[in-house]
């Protein structure tokens, strides 16, 4: 079950460690896209995101759709996208706005029968096969070797562009007006309606991003990964851990959590084969107990 | 009620006659107690192909016997359920079907830990029933485990690790591959499969060293992490225990480094079609086992058999899991119709030792075997893939008398007999 | 809460229980028992969680380990010793309130969501230890064999009908217990928490203490649940210690009413019942049940119970404020 002197090994020599820290850095930064939107949501309107799983799923089911039509990959991840991002408005508009301020197990329960209905319709869409888009052929290249490393070229433009993206977003937050609008609603949203600023909106707006992450994650990971009824599950418990770890709210936390996590599974499978989701268990209740907010969360008082 | 009389007829009393007549042998076929049958799996989540493509292949089985004047004169109504891959939840809907609905058979279309769960309830209720996709061994090999009533028409793992173990021992030795890496999924019937693999692989090539073993766990949405682990290990041949949808991600994973041609690589679940028709990039050279191919037996039953199931199922590939259900179903046909009876004692002494035509066999017929109530004698085989139809090619079959032999032996070590 | 309240409720607990005993008599249907003994099961779990959520305003997305060791302790004693159902049921209690003081002494220092997330994150971790622990509890495949001598004050648990009226009277004594601990002014102390924890402690509340006590009263009650479940499908299964399991209890008190003491029990009939009829009437049973959770929860907004009661002109009991 531990197997201590791999891991040694692996540190110590730098194929290994090149190897296996971009690879946890590919599980990381899609995490990361993911964990992005949950966290900001909770952030401004302070709602717990349990269907952003589906998000992500019906974000890959629609690239997948898209690509086997047009056959580009950057058109299916902007349907992903754009898709998850109509449909987070929808989502917001005529399901989570009416339990606003309702406590938070009755969101939990709306959120849940979201999940349900949109794992059924996957299935009456798509079936219940699973699917694979395929490496688009621009991609379909021998990996590069980085430092006796092996990194495909593919998952360094996923990396690249997850961060791009995840930088804009933090650009927007912090240096654009409507950046300071949505982090004063955070803060106070009663001040914020108050200076005339129409908060429906915002929070419509809120919802457009946080569903447009996950369906651009979904995009992105649909040619390595398998498409399947219910695949929003297993990236929604992620996802929780890393916003947990890295501070309900915080998007530099959320990215430092993501990259953290995807580092604990590619090192913790050469050193704890058989037990790599306890120790993120672990992670997550040492972080919880030492410092409840998270990383970088601020104090809810 | 009163008789009626028909003296005066009008023109709807003709006009319903008629209509009457046309429907009557449905109406009464419908009235004259149909036999139900219980067909239980799973229809939702990630897994919610095993239960499309069992019901996929139920049906036309039973839509078959239905159109011959049924079973014992009397039309089979399936009802099928879902346990959502939960054993507890499969036991339930297992009494459910018996004791509420009234179901006299059960086709349990379960995965492993499902049917152990239903085999105990069967146990109680004394129903015949046939596991028709769980292939974990020790659910009919282990006689504390056994239940006098229930089968199992589906592949049997240790049946599989004997013949990969063969085929797998032949190529390490041409090729000289001493060393191996495993990658299997993290659950029981995962480990269990790998493990007998190994004890086999072992036994045909003792020089072998397995030195590195991952399990990822099932449904995790990448396997990167694992990809590069088994990359830094640099075996010479890699094994893998991982199935659908799992395994189509880990394949395109492994495509992106270039895993496939870094080593020998053996898949049993690759030759099952939904795997072969969905990756897209599909390295050549893969070892497979033919869990379901259409050119496997090379017979016409078979070719034709693939048209019919794929017609019925608009057009979808058939899977390994389709051949054992419609198996699952001949089976039950045969039973009762030789017992006369529905009763699960008579039909479970029917089924003992049984042997049907099945175009799923090489030698054109399968067996229920009577001692430890699992099937032998169907089609099994290891071969290599291509990246286009027939995708897998040089079947070599595997030898049953040797399968037997071996099995006997592995069933004394593990104090089965 | 006068004297007379709790022979009422006695009373009408007899009462439920002689009803039940009798109605095989007249529906001779094992479906129907089934059905019973999941109910006393869920719904003793679903009342002991409502103790944290509608009583204390702790909202654990936990409390499925509590059930989940209950299922495990009890059919390990049974199985691997030589012990009675009675010894093994008390030693299973016992196990789960020393578990649950250890885990409540870390979760409840934290509050809100955080509370919710920490106790989730131990509830997958003891189940991550279930599943990696194979010599033990079987991994994934569960615990197998069955439970050994399922005799209960000479009564034979493994016949149906026995073990049907055993669950409904655990149901009912369960459900009589906490009712009377909600009662006293230890539920008083639960509520000033709940509404205002710093005046709670102003007034001279302990309130780590009385959440602490609360949170292992409760996991015992839970374990309970799991040990009917436990006797029902002879063995246990890690689904039963998974964070669905915690989910479902949540949707229970969430359909049936937080404000409510039976709003739990309700909510528990309501999904099972939903469950099982659903499931046999279509395929797509997840669509149904979600629009059918969503009219409930959109159209009502509060628990079933908590708006009959409101309708009627009361005030709920509990509630979350």
């Amino acid at each position: 079950m531990i197997d201590l002197d791999a891991l040694l090994e692996c540190v110590t020599t730098t194929s290994c460690l090149v190897t296996q820290t971009t690879s946890g850095l590919i599980v990381g930064m899609l995490l990361f896209l993911v964990a992005a939107g949950l966290t900001l949501i909770f952030g401004v309107l302070k709602i717990v995101n349990f269907a952003h799983g589906t998000f992500y799923m019906l974000g890959a089911y629609l690239a997948y759709t898209v690509f086997a039509i047009t056959g580009s990959y950057i058109l299916s991840v902007l349907a992903g996208g754009l898709g998850m991002a109509f449909f987070g408005i929808v989502f917001e508009r005529f399901l989570i706005r009416r339990v606003y301020g309702a406590n938070v197990l009755m969101q939990l329960l709306i959120c849940y029968a979201t999940v349900l209905i949109c794992d059924d319709l996957v299935k009456i869409i798509w079936g219940p096969d699973f699917y694979a888009m395929g490496m688009p052929p621009e991609f379909q290249v021998p990996p590069l070797f980085i430092a006796g490393g092996v990194v495909p070229p593919f998952y360094l433009v996923l990396i690249s562009v997850a961060l791009v993206i995840g930088g804009g977003l933090a650009m927007v937050l912090g240096l654009t007006k409507i950046g300071k609008i949505i982090r004063a609603a955070a803060h106070n949203p009663d001040m914020v309606s108050a200076l005339g600023i129409n908060t429906t909106l915002l929070y419509s707006l809120v919802f457009a991003v946080g569903g447009m992450l996950a369906g651009i994650a979904g995009g992105l990971a649909a040619p390595v990964r398998s498409l399947t009824p219910g695949m929003g599950f297993s990236i929604l418990i992620e996802s929780f851990i890393v916003t947990v770890i890295g501070g309900m709210g915080s998007i530099g936390g959320a990215l430092i959590a993501a990259v953290m996590l995807g580092l604990i599974r590619s090192f913790g499978t050469i050193g704890f084969p058989l037990f790599t989701e306890g120790l993120m268990y672990i992670a997550m209740i040492i972080i919880l107990v030492l410092k409840p907010s998270g990383l970088f969360g601020k104090e809810i008082v | 009620m009163r008789e009626k009389t028909a003296t005066h007829l009008g023109r709807r009393t003709v006009l319903a006659a008629s209509a009457g007549a046309l429907a009557m042998p449905f109406v009464a076929r419908a009235q004259a107690n149909p036999l139900k049958i219980g067909i239980q799996s799973i229809f939702s989540g990630p897994i919610a192909l095993l239960g499309a493509s069992s019901k996929g292949a139920i049906q036309p089985e039973i839509d078959r016997i239905n159109a011959t004047g049924g079973l014992l004169g009397r039309q089979i109504q399936p009802i099928y359920r879902d346990s959502k891959g939960q054993p507890q939840e499969a036991a339930r809907v297992a009494r459910e079907l018996v004791n509420t609905d009234g179901c006299e058979i059960l086709l349990n279309a379960e995965a492993s830990s499902g049917a152990y769960a239903v085999q105990e309830v069967v146990r109680d209720l004394g129903v015949l029933c046939i596991h028709t996709t769980a292939e974990a061994s020790s659910l009919t090999a282990d006689p504390k485990l056994r239940a006098p009533t229930a089968f199992r028409s589906a592949r049997q793992g240790v049946h599989d690790a004997i013949v990969g173990g063969s085929y797998s021992a032949k190529v390490a030795v041409a090729k000289k591959l001493t060393k191996w890496a495993t990658c299997s999924p993290d659950y029981s019937f995962g480990r269990d499969t790998t493990a007998q693999f190994g004890e086999f692989l072992k036994h045909f090539a003792p020089d072998i060293e397995i030195t590195s073993q991952s399990w990822p766990k099932m449904g995790q949405p990448d396997f990167t992490e694992v990809v590069t682990k088994i990359l830094q290990a640099k075996p010479q041949a890699l094994y893998s225990a991982m199935f659908a949808g799992d395994l189509s991600a880990f394949i395109n994973q492994g495509n992106a480094y270039a895993l496939f041609s870094a080593m020998q690589v053996f898949v049993p679940a690759m030759g099952d079609l939904p795997v072969l028709t969905t990756i897209k990039n599909m390295p050549a050279g893969i070892h497979s086992a033919a869990r379901y191919l259409p050119t496997f037996p090379d017979t016409p039953v078979n070719a034709a058999w693939y048209e019919a199931n794929r017609k019925f199922n608009n057009n979808d590939y058939p899977t390994n899991w389709s051949w054992e259900c419609s198996t699952a179903a001949r089976f039950m046909e045969a039973a009762v119709k030789k017992a006369g009876s529905t009763n699960g004692k008579a039909a479970a002494a029917a089924l003992e030792g049984l042997t049907i035509d099945s175009p799923f066999s090489t030698t054109g017929k399968i067996t229920m075997r009577a001692e430890d109530h699992t099937m032998i004698g169907y089609a099994i085989g290891w071969g290599t893939t291509v990246p286009k139809e027939p995708f897998v090619t040089g079947i070599e079959p595997g030898d049953w008398g040797q399968i037997t032999e071996l099995e006997t032996e592995w069933k004394k070590k593990n104090g089965y007999i | 809460m006068g004297r007379m309240h709790i022979w009422r409720d006695i009373a009408i607990g007899c009462l439920v229980v002689a009803v039940l005993a009798a109605i095989p008599s007249l529906l001779p249907s094992k479906a129907f028992q089934d059905f019973v003994i999941r109910c006393a099961s869920m719904a003793l779990f679903a009342t002991s969680l409502n103790m944290l959520v509608g009583y204390t305003g702790l909202s654990s997305f936990g409390h499925g380990m509590f059930f989940g060791l209950g299922t495990y302790s009890f059919a390990l004693l049974m199985q691997k010793t030589g012990m009675s159902l009675l010894t093994a049921f008390l030693l299973t209690l016992l196990i789960t309130a020393m578990t649950a003081t250890a885990v409540g002494a870390i979760c409840i220092r934290l509050r809100l969501i955080y509370f919710a997330f920490v106790t989730l994150a131990m509830q997958m971790l003891l189940h991550s230890v279930i599943i990696s622990w194979v010599g033990l509890t079987g991994g994934d495949q569960g615990l197998q064999g069955g439970i050994p001598r399922r005799t209960f004050a000479g009564v034979d648990l493994s016949n149906q009908y026995n073990l049907y009226v055993f669950s409904a009277v655990m149901l009912v004594v369960g459900l009589l217990l906490m009712r009377h601990i909600v009662n006293t002014t230890f539920g008083t102390s639960l509520r000033m928490i709940r509404d205002n924890e710093t005046r709670a402690a102003f007034l001279g509340i302990i309130v780590w203490r009385v959440k602490l006590t609360v949170f292992v009263l409760s996991a015992v009650f839970a374990s309970v649940g799991g040990m009917v479940m436990s006797l029902f499908v002879s063995g246990a299964y890690p689904e039963l210690i998974n964070w669905p399991i915690s989910g479902d209890a949540i949707f229970a008190i969430v359909m049936g009413g937080v404000g409510s003491f039976l709003g739990p029990t309700v909510g528990t009939m309501i999904l099972l019942l939903l469950n099982d009829v659903v499931t046999r009437q279509t395929e797509y049973y997840g669509l149904a049940l979600g629009l059918i959770i969503l009219g409930f929860a959109l159209g009502l907004r509060r628990g079933v119970l908590d708006f009959i009661t409101e309708r009627l002109g009361g005030r709920p009991a509990g509630g979350i404020s």
